[in-house]
């Protein structure tokens, strides 16, 4: 009994915070899922508090924090998408000041620009867990396979589209990009043309004109035309599910993506030890002015708003970005960690996966103009997925497409002007 | 307890979970048609403005269509089908409650997630009815990427969830008086005028019912649609609840999509109003005078 009361006396003594009980939410794999739930049985114990894991994959995430953040049920720490700051928190308020609790979470492990990533309206709404950003992935087996070099241009996808139909079958492309992907393919291509990103934030208006994008959707279509991708009507016969659970990826038929860099591991596990996937400098299109690398806070940290114990809920995020063991036990599970503590300790121990590793590093290092995070408003999500599909499937003209989405995005925006 | 409030004490728990997961939901909805909430900030009451920008609304009227051709093509096949099945499962042949169960099963199943993960495996392009197809020497078909087809992919899932329909037909079935049949036997009729001028009639207020039934969860589908094909392709399958769903949670509309979630109420009533006007033309009950 003397045991136990001096055990929990020095759990309460170790922490600022009282014992508390905390819910901590996140998306992710099945990975994450372990190593966090790992983390938090000992960030938790060490510092006297008891929290109760609830996570998801990434379908139906959002959803699921709106609703509870409507019915204020949030849990106490949630992992928050960068790209929904200005949904849940548009003048700042709808997560906890975590400046509030500078004192308990150890901010100078950041850098200013990282915090800013996590602003709203000058409120450090939440803490950047890591740097994310698209990048082409090649399945360099392949490639090896029918003797080709892994890309470096469009110019080499396209040149590999016949190659790896005469070699290895008419079902083989270098390439995919459909849905989300050829979203990202389209602006990335016109960025790269113009050095603009999509949304202009001062004015909150798409930053091209109409010829500016009707030359990325002409990208798109070359690509398809050129058999380097798989055509929309294809890829949707595989049904609602992502490239990495289709087996045209896992047995190899498909030979590259463009992905988070994070997302390294969900693509390349399902392929096998005998194929290896690497990831690659942004392929670029002639005349390109920028990389246009498409880069972002990944996730955040964040604490509710409606927190009882936001003290106790910041003593967990502390510890989960800048304890020693938890940083190890968490590893790259979250990408490579923005925390300088962090990055250093994986980094020395040889922790980060070095596809990982190397993928994050041409993210970091890339070059492209700052990234809206409207780019991933679901409005204007679904202006260009419709508009591009329709294009696909031959309902619609480029030009009708570009115009479209420049209204329908514009549209959306409206509600965002001051 | 005293007996009359036995009753109520039995009722209490139903009641309350009407109330609390039905009613109040059901009339908070109604106000919220009215209003701007963003699910975030407070509701803002901007009056009959939802239901104007319907009207515009291009999505909407895609939707709606989609919703409607789904309906109509889904309720007569799921019906025919279950009927069709408890006619052969109303014959007694040796084992018959082992079929009756074994169709019954994709009833119990079917509405689970997990059931239209299975089918979006078993239809999609390597799947396994394009393995039996290319097998017998077919081409393969494009279920998912086709707008029509992947409707009526959709369509069939819930045409093989007509075990519950079916029951209730076999119940029917079971019911008809077995002298009606021998009388016409004995007047020269086949098996397909007994079942056309005597079961059918027979069975027209059962018909009547899973009509309405079926008619009501068609136009409430939301898990085929949502794992299958994500509303896609050319949002071909993407039915009212699923824009119901994504204006609420996606794009933070909660007004709008209460003011959508109305008008499919209302056009759930108005058809199941022209199902009971017309019923009095085609269903014939216990006693009825009609010739």
């Amino acid at each position: 009994m003397k045991l136990l009361s001096t055990t929990i006396l020095a759990g309460v003594l170790a922490t600022g915070a009282q014992a508390e009980t905390l819910r901590m939410s996140w998306w992710g794999g099945d990975a994450r899922h372990a190593q966090t739930q790992e983390a938090l049985n000992y960030c938790g114990p060490k510092l006297g508090h008891e929290v109760a894991a609830e996570f998801t994959g990434w379908s139906g995430h959002q959803e699921r924090i709106t609703t509870q953040i409507a019915g204020r049920t949030e849990a106490d720490i949630m992992q928050i998408n960068w790209p929904w700051l200005p949904l849940f928190s548009r003048q700042g308020d709808g997560f906890a000041d975590l400046r509030d609790y500078a004192d308990i979470i150890d901010l100078s492990q950041f850098s200013e620009a990282q915090l800013a990533g996590g602003e709203m309206n000058g409120v450090l709404n939440g803490i950047p867990v890591s740097t994310t950003g698209r990048v082409f992935f090649f399945n360099k087996t392949n490639f090896d396979k029918v003797g080709l070099p892994i890309p470096q241009t469009w110019d080499d996808v396209i040149a590999a589209a016949p190659v790896f139909r005469e070699q290895l079958g008419e079902d083989h492309y270098p390439f995919e990009a459909a849905g989300l992907n050829a979203i990202f393919l389209v602006s990335g291509a016109v960025t790269q043309a113009t050095g603009k990103d999509l949304i202009d934030n001062e004015t909150m208006t798409v930053a091209w004109t109409e010829e500016e994008l009707l030359e990325g959707i002409r990208f798109y279509e070359n690509l398809v035309e050129s058999g380097a991708i798989r055509s929309w009507r294809q890829v949707a016969g595989e049904g609602n599910i992502e490239l990495f659970e289709m087996r045209p990826w896992s047995d190899g038929r498909i030979a590259g993506t463009f992905e988070w860099d994070s997302a390294y591991a969900k693509y390349a596990d399902p392929l096998g030890a005998d194929q290896e996937l690497v990831p690659v400098p942004m392929l670029t299109i002639g005349g390109s002015v920028t990389e246009g690398t498409y880069s972002k806070p990944s996730m955040l940290f964040s604490i509710s708003q409606h927190s009882e114990h936001p003290e106790a809920a910041a003593e967990i995020i502390n510890c989960l970005l800048n304890d020693p063991e938890a940083i190890e036990i968490l590893g790259d599970s979250r990408g490579v960690p923005a925390s300088k503590v962090a990055f250093d300790l994986l980094q020395g121990g040889d922790l980060i996966n070095e596809n990982v590793a190397a993928a994050n590093a041409l993210v970091l290092n890339g070059s492209g103009p700052i990234v809206s995070p409207f780019n991933e408003h679901p409005r204007v999500r679904d202006a260009f997925a419709d508009n591009l599909e329709g294009v696909a499937y031959g309902q619609i003209s480029a030009e009708d497409a570009a115009a479209d989405i420049i209204s329908s995005i514009n549209r959306a925006l409206r509600q965002f002007r001051s | 307890m005293e007996s009359r409030f036995l009753g109520l004490a039995y009722l209490t728990p139903y009641i309350i979970g009407l109330l609390v997961f039905t009613m109040i939901p059901f009339l908070a909805s109604l106000y919220l048609s009215f209003t701007d909430y963003t699910l975030i900030n407070s509701p803002v009451w901007i009056g009959l403005e939802n239901f104007r920008d319907l009207l515009d609304d291009r999505t909407f009227k895609r939707s709606l269509n989609v919703t409607l051709l789904y309906v109509f093509l889904t309720v007569p096949l799921k019906l025919a089908f279950a009927l069709f099945i408890a006619v052969i499962l109303n014959y007694r042949l040796r084992g018959i409650g082992l079929f009756r169960t074994a169709y019954y099963v994709p009833s119990i199943l079917g509405g689970s997630i997990a059931i239209a993960v299975l089918w979006r495996y078993i239809f999609a392009d390597a799947g396994l009815v394009n393995l039996v197809l290319t097998s017998i020497g077919l081409d393969p078909i494009n279920w998912f990427g086709d707008p029509v087809n992947a409707l009526f992919t959709l369509a069939l899932l819930r045409t093989w969830q007509f075990g519950s329909a079916m029951v209730i037909f076999l119940a029917a079935l079971q019911a008809v008086d077995k002298s009606l049949y021998e009388a016409a036997a004995i007047d020269g009729a086949n098996k397909w005028h007994s079942f056309w001028h005597i079961t059918m009639p027979l069975i027209t207020p059962v018909i009547f019912f899973n009509l309405i039934m079926q008619m009501v969860q068609a136009f409430q589908e939301f898990n085929g649609p949502y794992v299958i094909t994500g509303g896609g392709p050319l949002r071909s399958t993407y039915l009212l609840p699923l824009y119901i769903y994504d204006e609420a949670f996606k794009n933070f509309n909660m007004g709008y999509a209460s003011a959508i979630a109305w008008v499919l109420f209302v056009i759930i009533m108005i058809l199941t109003l022209v199902a009971f006007w017309s019923s009095k033309k085609w269903v014939y009950y216990a006693g009825d005078k009609r010739s």
